[in-house]
């Protein structure tokens, strides 16, 4: 007669020996590794594709997508000083035929301002009223035509679209469950290191054509001291004084007091003086600010 | 909005109580179903269709179900193997003790309705959508063959049941 039994199976047929924190520590790195490298290639040849892209056409496609920029009721003496400042600060920045800028100013309490593309610039209200003169403002200014002389938002935009649509491909397909958000997140911490970047070479461009505007680059880093001061006032970024690790390397821009000692960097590169008299900002200034 | 640092916090955490809890439910599981299938195993579960003929049987459907939740750490894991390709180990040993815990279940029933074998036994599978972290269930059923000696006993018990 047959015999029928059950044996007690082996353990490692079905169940790997390999411990789960090695599998873990092979795993994540590789993937960490093709993530990071997938994000910096695709953030190079979008940005490179990019940049590529005549300045003239850049400019016609933003005017044809008609996006309009900041307040429509902005006081027209505020938005022709803004442009009059930019235009005082051109012939220092180097600009090539064909390139200009655009300045807008929006009513909004926002501690920004920002390049977009077809070389708008865009002021807001909460940024300029903390600005002590003309100086600072003229920092932040050279800084943003800066970026569009680098050609940077279309770069960000190329790189950052050309990143987007591989790690979703590579994510959002495989499977991969709650790991595709912390490989995203890591993909999109790769491409902040090329828009600090960015910021940096836009820095120094700044000084330079704020020490030829002025003579001197007295007042320039004012604009990060108020940064500073905005932060600690209760914004919810980390604050400078004690950044983290991972806020140091995750930040797009670089830390202000890394952008003070670059300032006088700069300076010192350039052989630009370091102190002088600042210029005010208009006695009507404040008023332009205030007007609703 | 949460920043940078405290997504990164919660995610070291989630991975740290999915690893700790998950290993440390996983080998107490593992013991219990090693214990169980040493006592169970005078219990055959074949899963060949041809029932012994020596002598009379009644025969019952017997099953076990079992649903097993995986943890945080090892569906992350599963889906970082699943970039590269190769054995999704973290759910392999999941499934393993989810098919041995079903047939335990199943030799539990037969067990207790006097059985001496269980024939054609079969598993089925389903994945339980329990959003991002899945869980599996696991269906053992077969033919419980029950000696002639013991038909009243087991009527009489499962008529309780």
């Amino acid at each position: 007669m047959v015999q029928y039994e059950n044996r007690q199976p082996a353990e490692d047929i079905n169940v790997t020996r390999t411990h789960p924190l090695k599998t873990f520590a092979i795993y994540a790195l590789s993937a960490l590794i093709l993530v990071v490298l997938l994000a910096v290639l695709m953030q190079f040849f979008g940005g490179f594709i990019a940049k590529r892209v005549p300045f003239s056409v850049e400019t016609r496609v933003t005017e044809a997508v008609g996006i309009e920029l900041g307040s429509r009721d902005a006081p027209p003496e505020l938005v022709s000083y803004l442009n009059e400042l930019g235009l005082r600060l051109l012939p220092y920045i180097d600009m090539p035929e064909g390139m200009s800028v655009d300045i807008h100013y929006d009513k909004e309490n926002v501690f920004n301002a920002f390049a977009t593309l077809g070389g708008n610039l865009m002021f807001y209200r909460g940024l300029l009223s903390v600005l002590p003169h003309e100086n600072a403002l003229a920092m932040v200014m050279a800084h943003e035509i800066a970026h569009v002389l680098h050609r940077d938002p279309a770069a960000s935009l190329g790189g950052g679209v050309a990143t987007a649509l591989v790690l979703a491909g590579l994510t959002g397909n495989a499977g991969t469950g709650p790991a595709s958000g912390v490989l995203s997140r890591a993909g999109m911490v790769t491409g902040m290191q090329f828009t600090r970047r960015m910021e940096v070479a836009a820095d120094e461009v700044a000084v330079a054509a704020v020490g030829g505007l002025y003579g001197h680059t007295e007042g320039a880093a004012d604009l990060f001291l108020a940064i500073a001061a905005q932060r600690s006032a209760g914004s919810d970024e980390t604050s400078d004084d004690s950044p983290g690790l991972f806020e140091r390397f995750a930040s797009t821009h670089p830390l202000d007091t890394d952008r003070i000692d670059a300032i006088k960097t700069s300076a010192k590169k350039y052989g630009l003086l370091t102190e002088g008299a600042t210029t005010p900002l208009p006695d009507d200034f404040q008023r332009w600010l205030a007007a609703n | 909005m949460i920043g940078l640092s405290a997504e990164l916090l919660i995610f070291v955490a989630l991975m740290l109580l999915g690893y700790g809890f998950g290993s440390l439910i996983e080998r107490r599981h593992r013991k219990s179903i090693i214990r169980r299938e040493l006592e169970l195993n005078r219990l055959p579960a074949i899963a060949s269709r041809r029932p012994p003929e020596d002598r009379p049987y009644a025969q019952q459907l017997v099953s076990g179900s079992v649903v097993i939740g995986s943890d945080y750490f090892k569906t992350f894991l599963s889906g970082l193997i699943n970039l590269f390709g190769g054995r999704v180990t973290p759910f392999e040993s999941l499934i393993d003790r989810a098919r041995r815990e079903a047939i335990l279940r199943l030799k539990e029933e037969a067990r207790d309705i006097g059985a001496s074998h269980v024939f054609n036994v079969k598993y089925e599978t389903a994945r339980i959508a329990t959003g991002r972290v899945p869980a599996l269930e696991v269906l053992a059923y077969g033919t419980a063959l029950i000696p002639a000696a013991d038909i009243s006993r087991s009527t009489h018990d499962t008529s309780q049941a």
